[in-house]
Parts: C-alpha cells; sequence; structure tokens
C-alpha cells in the first residue's frame, strides 16, 4: 500500500548515512582570494583566446574537440560544413545540355514515406532527340515541411536524378509556402562541391557519348 | 469429365481445349505472352513451354543432349524430353503435364526469358506498363539473373503514332503478335501486321493507313508488355497507385463488365479496362467505352446552384434542396418527373419511389442520349446504358419520351419537373421551350440540356462514384461499385433523393445502397427476365 507523500514520510525508518556538512577554510571562507583565483582562470582563457583570434588560430571543434584554444564556432557567421553523407534538402541533377535528369517516373514519390513530393509527367516533342526515349517532369514539387529527410527518394531513384548532397540543413522560413519548393528551385541548387550533373553512366541520346546500334537504314 | 493432371493437380478439360486454356480455367496459370483466352493460337513466344510424359497414344520425343557434368568437369551425352507449347497442344484424357514442377521447364523459361529481354532498353521508369508488365512478373518469377549481355542494344523506332490513339515503341515489344491477331480476328480490320524476323521484327501499320477504327486501345490492352499505349493513358498515371472496383461501361446499351482504375488520393479514373465476362463483353471494349472515364471529370455539377442563366449562383447543397422542396411544394400535383436512362436502376427507382409514393405523380417522362454507330462486335446503336433499368424501377411501365412533354406543360397540367440525370437529347424547339418554361429540378452528375435549363442544380455522383446496375440490352443486371469517393459536393442520386424527401416532410428511411435496393426488391415485382448477379458473379479476378 502506498505511502502518503506529504507529512507522514517515515524519515526514521529510512536507512541511509549522514553526508558530513563540508568545512572550510579561513581564505576560503574570506571571499576574496578564492574570487580572485576565479577570475584569474576566466581572465587565463581571456587571453588564450584572444591570442588565437589575433592569430587566427582555430581548431576543427569536431575533428580536434579537445584541443586547447577556440573550440566553438560563432554560428551563423562561421559554418562548418557537414560531412559528405549528410542528408539536407533536396536538388535535381542536370543532365550535359541542363536539362532535368528526371525521367519522372515517379518512384521516389512512391518511396517517399511522407508523400511530400509531386510530380507531372510530360513527353519531350515530336522533333527532340529524346522524343520516344526520354519523358521529363513538368512539375516536380517537394513539400520540405513535410519531408522527413529519410533519403528514400534518393535510395528509389533509378537515375540519380535527386540528391540530397547539397549541405544545406532544413531551412527555417517566415512562411510555409516558402517550404515548397519547385522544380526550378531544385534544378539551381548544386552540391557541397558545387556539382550539379548527376552521375548515371547510362549514355541517352542526347548525350554525347550515346553510340547506337541503330537499325538497318532505310526502313523508318 | 476428362481431366489432365498439371503438376499432379486433376484439371478437368472439354473436347477441343488446349492443355493453357483447361489450366487457366482451373485458375492455374501457366507462364505465357502471346496466348490470350480470345485469340487465335500463335505458339510464337515459348514461354509456355511445358513436359509432357509419353502415353499409351502419344509418344514422348525426346532429343540427345550434350550435358555439362560436375565431377568429370566435361559434356557427357544425356537425354531430354522436348518440351511442347501448352498453348497448342490439345488435351488428351489422362495426359500427365509438368510445368512447374520440372526443372527442363524451368530452365526452358529462364532462357526464353533472357532471349525476350535481350535487346530490351529496361526503361521502366518511363514506361507506363511497369508494374503490370509480364515481362516483369516472369523476369522475377522465372529469371532473376542480372543482364548478360554487355553490348549496346540494337535500337528501334520509339513513340511511333500508330494512329490517334496508340503509340508504338519497337524496343520493348517482343512481337507476340496479339494485337496483329486481335485487329484482324475480333476487329475485323487487319490492318496491323509484322515484319522482319528475330532481333529486327518489328509491328507495323499497313502503309498509307493508320490503326482506326471503334477498337485500337485493346491493342493496348491485350499487348503483355509496354509496346503499345494508349495517348489516353500515356504517362498519366502509375499503375501501383491505382486502386481497381468493378464496373459496367456506361456507354451504350451492351453493358461491358469493366475494371474502373481510380486514383484513391486524388478521386481521378484515369482508366478503364475491359473484364472478362463471356456472356456479355468476353474480353473485350470499344474505344469510347473506355474513353468513358473522362465523364468521371469532365463538365461535372461539382455544386449545388440555384437560378438560371445570369441569375444562376452557387450554394450549399443544404440550401439547394430546401429551394427545391419549396418548388414542389407550391406547385401540388403539377409534378412530373423523368427517368434517365444514363443513371442506375436504383436512382430511377428512388425517383419513381418519391414521386409515385408521396408526390402523386402520374406522367413519368425518359431522358435518353442519341444513338451511336452500332456494330456486331459489342457495340449498341443505343447509346444509353439502362433504358430498361430506368423502366424497371418505374416498375416496368412505359415512359413517354421528352417530346411529349410540350404538351401538359403548355396546358398547365405540369409545372415542376425533376429530372435525373444532365444529358439528354433534346432536338425540337418546343421540348426546349417546355424544358424552360417548367421549373426544373435536376440530380445531374454532369451538365446537359438539361442542367441548362434546371431552377435548381443538385449535385449527383456519377457512375465511379456510386454503387448501382445497369440492366443491358440482353436484360441482365449488372451491378457495378462505387471506387472514388464522390467529388465535390455530390452525392449518390438515390441520397439526394431521400434527402429531398426528408425536406418535403415525407421522410424515405434510406440509409445505405443496401437499403434501396431492399426497398426495391420489396416494391417491384421481380421479373422473369431480371436474373441479378448472373454476370457480375461470372467475373473472374483478373
Amino acid at each position: 500500500m502506498p505511502q502518503p507523500l506529504v507529512g507522514s514520510f517515515p524519515y526514521d525508518k529510512v536507512k541511509g548515512t549522514a553526508v558530513p556538512k563540508p568545512t572550510r577554510t579561513a581564505s576560503e571562507q574570506g571571499y576574496v582570494s578564492e574570487i580572485t583565483k576565479g577570475i584569474a582562470v576566466t581572465m587565463t582563457h581571456f587571453f588564450k583566446n584572444t591570442r588565437a583570434m589575433v592569430r587566427g588560430e582555430r581548431p576543427d571543434p569536431v575533428v580536434d574537440p579537445m584541443s586547447e584554444g577556440i573550440t566553438t564556432l560563432e554560428y551563423p557567421d562561421q559554418k562548418r560544413p557537414y560531412p559528405e553523407r549528410f542528408r539536407g534538402v533536396h536538388r535535381l541533377t542536370h543532365r550535359d545540355d541542363g536539362s532535368p535528369r528526371c525521367v519522372a517516373c515517379l518512384c521516389c514519390s512512391t518511396a517517399c514515406p511522407a508523400q511530400c513530393i509531386y510530380i507531372e509527367a510530360g513527353e519531350y516533342g515530336g522533333k527532340d532527340k529524346r522524343h520516344g526515349y526520354e519523358r521529363y517532369p513538368v512539375k516536380f514539387v517537394i513539400d520540405e515541411l513535410r519531408c522527413i529527410f529519410c533519403g528514400y527518394c534518393v535510395e528509389a531513384c533509378p537515375c540519380d536524378a535527386i540528391r540530397m548532397d547539397t549541405g544545406v540543413h532544413p531551412v527555417p522560413y517566415d512562411s510555409r509556402d516558402q517550404f515548397i519548393y519547385g522544380k526550378n528551385m531544385l534544378l539551381a541548387m548544386a552540391s557541397q562541391a558545387g556539382k550539379q550533373k548527376h552521375e548515371n553512366p547510362r549514355a541517352e541520346p542526347p548525350d554525347a557519348d550515346y553510340g547506337p546500334i541503330e537499325r538497318l537504314a532505310g526502313h523508318h | 469429365m476428362p481431366s489432365i493432371k498439371l503438376d499432379g493437380k486433376e484439371i478437368p478439360f472439354e473436347k477441343g481445349e488446349t492443355i493453357i486454356t483447361a489450366a487457366h480455367k482451373a485458375g492455374v496459370e501457366i507462364p505465357h505472352y502471346c496466348w490470350h483466352p480470345g485469340l487465335s493460337v500463335a505458339a510464337n513466344c515459348r514461354m509456355c513451354l511445358v513436359e509432357i510424359d509419353a502415353t499409351p497414344t502419344r509418344r514422348q520425343l525426346v532429343l540427345d543432349v550434350l550435358a555439362w557434368d560436375e565431377k568429370k568437369q566435361d559434356y557427357v551425352p544425356g537425354r531430354k524430353p522436348k518440351l511442347e507449347p501448352a498453348c497448342q497442344v490439345e488435351c488428351i484424357d489422362g495426359l500427365v503435364v509438368k510445368s512447374d514442377t520440372s526443372p527442363n521447364v524451368s530452365d526452358a523459361r529462364k532462357h526464353v526469358q533472357e532471349f525476350l529481354l535481350l535487346n530490351h532498353p529496361v526503361d521502366c521508369p518511363i514506361c507506363d506498363q511497369a508494374g503490370e508488365c509480364k515481362l516483369q512478373d516472369y523476369w522475377l518469377s522465372e529469371d532473376k539473373q542480372p543482364k548478360r549481355k554487355t553490348e549496346e542494344i540494337l535500337h528501334k523506332p520509339k513513340a511511333v503514332e500508330f494512329g490517334d490513339t496508340i503509340v508504338y515503341d519497337a524496343e520493348r515489344c517482343i512481337v507476340c503478335t496479339r494485337c496483329v491477331r486481335f485487329m484482324d480476328e475480333i476487329a475485323k480490320d487487319p490492318v496491323l501486321d509484322k515484319r522482319e524476323r528475330g532481333n529486327l521484327g518489328e509491328i507495323f501499320v499497313s502503309p498509307g493507313r493508320k490503326l482506326e477504327g471503334h477498337y485500337t486501345m485493346m491493342v493496348d490492352e491485350v499487348c503483355p508488355v509496354g509496346a503499345l499505349t494508349t495517348k489516353d493513358f500515356r504517362f498519366k498515371a502509375r499503375v501501383w497507385f491505382l486502386k481497381k472496383v468493378p464496373s459496367i461501361c456506361p456507354g451504350c446499351a451492351t453493358g461491358c463488365n469493366t475494371w474502373l482504375d481510380y486514383d484513391a488520393r486524388t478521386g481521378e479514373v484515369p482508366r478503364l479496362r475491359p473484364r472478362e465476362n463471356l456472356a456479355v463483353n468476353k474480353y473485350w471494349m470499344c474505344d469510347d467505352g473506355i474513353l468513358t472515364h473522362r465523364r468521371v471529370q469532365e463538365k461535372r455539377t461539382l455544386h449545388a446552384y440555384v437560378g438560371k442563366g445570369k441569375a444562376r449562383k452557387e450554394v450549399s447543397p443544404i440550401a439547394a434542396l430546401k429551394a427545391a422542396a419549396q418548388l414542389i411544394k407550391d406547385a401540388p400535383g403539377k409534378v412530373a418527373i423523368i427517368l434517365s436512362a444514363q443513371r442506375s436502376t436504383e436512382d430511377n427507382f428512388a425517383l419513381a419511389y418519391l414521386a409515385k409514393k408521396h408526390l402523386d405523380v402520374k406522367e413519368l417522362f425518359l431522358a435518353r442520349v442519341g444513338d451511336w454507330d452500332g456494330d456486331d462486335i459489342l457495340r449498341d446503336n443505343d447509346a444509353n446504358p439502362n433504358v430498361r433499368g430506368a423502366q424497371r424501377g418505374a416498375g416496368d411501365t412505359s415512359l413517354s419520351p421528352l417530346s411529349e412533354l410540350a404538351e401538359p406543360v403548355a396546358g398547365q397540367q405540369i409545372s415542376v419537373l425533376i429530372a435525373l440525370g444532365g444529358e439528354a437529347d433534346i432536338s425540337d424547339a418546343t421540348t426546349v421551350g417546355a424544358l424552360g418554361r417548367a421549373k426544373l429540378i435536376a440530380i445531374a452528375a454532369n451538365h446537359g440540356p438539361l442542367t441548362e435549363n434546371a431552377e435548381v442544380i443538385l449535385p449527383a455522383a456519377s457512375f465511379a462514384e456510386q454503387d448501382g446496375s445497369f440492366i443491358n440490352r440482353q436484360g441482365t443486371e449488372q451491378r457495378f461499385s462505387a471506387g472514388p469517393e464522390p467529388a465535390g459536393d455530390s452525392l449518390a442520386g438515390w441520397d439526394i433523393l431521400a434527402r429531398l424527401a426528408r425536406q418535403l416532410g415525407k421522410p424515405i428511411d434510406w440509409k445505405s445502397f443496401l437499403d434501396v435496393r431492399a426497398a426495391m426488391k420489396a416494391a417491384l415485382p421481380s421479373p422473369a427476365a431480371a436474373n441479378p448477379e448472373s454476370a457480375a458473379a461470372a467475373a473472374p479476378a483478373e
């Protein structure tokens, strides 16, 4: 049966060891010397850091966290690059000619557990070299508010068209509609290294290294 | 009944049936591409090869082969039964057939699959067939090995337009000739043919012609791969997002059985596919029937409206119901109803029930759309799916055509009309004038001449969004099921009528579709002609 907490707690029945009160020396009790010691520690670090700042020494807080000197960053004026495999906001990769690599297969939006990707597919026209080979996204919209940054879309993409290697973490905005990233916004982003091209080895008609074995001439 | 033994399972057959037909009827699938239950046998894909044991009257062909021996690390002479196509071998009583259980058959399927994929572009991400493609299915069940060919594939024409409806991709084509046989045997227009051999084989349209007629879109349906796609469905949706419900084509009096594919997230119906029913449409549908899916989106009455012409404004459904009830109350004894040959039997019954029981209506009219060009294959001249259903809903009474409306309206015997459906074929000016003079309440899913002249429009669900039934030209009652949720403010037709009755102070206690069915069963004497569910029940899963 639970005991009531207030009023009748059985202090006399609790077993334990009494903790002795701390004893203080006279200098400790006198405050001034102790405060001087404390200020000395602070001032030591102040001059050390000032010297490091003047000299421009700043060890990396992740790689070398235990070193002497400044181990903090003045975010957001200073930023540390994210690791290479950090999943940031999405980008759409480009082909050689700058058009989106995406073929609007909807594999990413199928894999997406948050259902934040909306795509409308279109077809390259009759005179385009890609006619028949490729379709492309007329609309490609990602709701970055809804996105949970799991990276499944990147895993699902068969064309290396969508990537999360921008190194940009989810950004705070003023209003919700700013989180809706359209196709042009996604195409404008680059990787941390500044790359925008895809790395899909498969060559297709608009690519320079596309060398097909065509059917016998004169048939079509 | 004679039977064969397929993988140890007894399968009955009728005389003349092939092994694959008997297995198909028994629900056992033997992998195949070129065979189709409704088409002649071509036996060119070699996917349905099976091993057939010798019987007293039929000897087994055996081949001398060289088989690899692991122990000797060399080829040794061996013997192997010659496999035969299950689509071409006729059943004999007691025939012992091995399909999935024979290692020789598995081996053959694997190699056939690899050959078919040799020059395949594997562009599944951009192919509309992905998700329901036999190449994908059989690669997963029979092959499961990466492509061994390292050379560039042979490139063939892509996105060739075969006509106004169909696009052909020769790279994806396995030249099974199902489309060729369909156009030849079912559509009776042998406009497609195959040319070249081996790797170069492809389908082409006869020079100087294009793929046209009423049955072009079926070639996409019979195509087991993504070679033939319809412009209508091209890149509209990925098939794995679509759900399906059994439905009936609302195009004509034939009442072809369909699968209604819909996207539950958006409520869109991107396509209809034929559903097997040997008594009605076999395996086929016509182009116009397939395109009836557009009626779910096009010209929809999504909201309730009150007023005519420029005075028309959108109101809440309850306000529109109240306005309609007020119109009816203001004209006691002067109400007539217009049933619809476009809407389900249940909706027609609901309107006739409300009119006869509570409004004392004597004049029953029937709105129907004009005829289209029928043929001997599937299409009926009558483009109304449910003329008999409308009559049945009204208690098998005869319904007057809309042209007889002018006289009683002019004579002030009718001043309020309750019409089901928005579409009607109204050609003569007097009928249009009569519709304009009377106060018309339209319960419609699509805009048409009736909603144009309506004082009150109540939005009804389309055929895709509500349960119901049509009675086709054979007198068969066929049920269809609700797919997506009703769009906008729309409700099932019978539901609107039940709510209208409540507004009139004469409640009809229908909560669900089954209540309407029960009420219909109780109110109408069961005719000998209607045999419900016979057709719908005969439909297999896929």
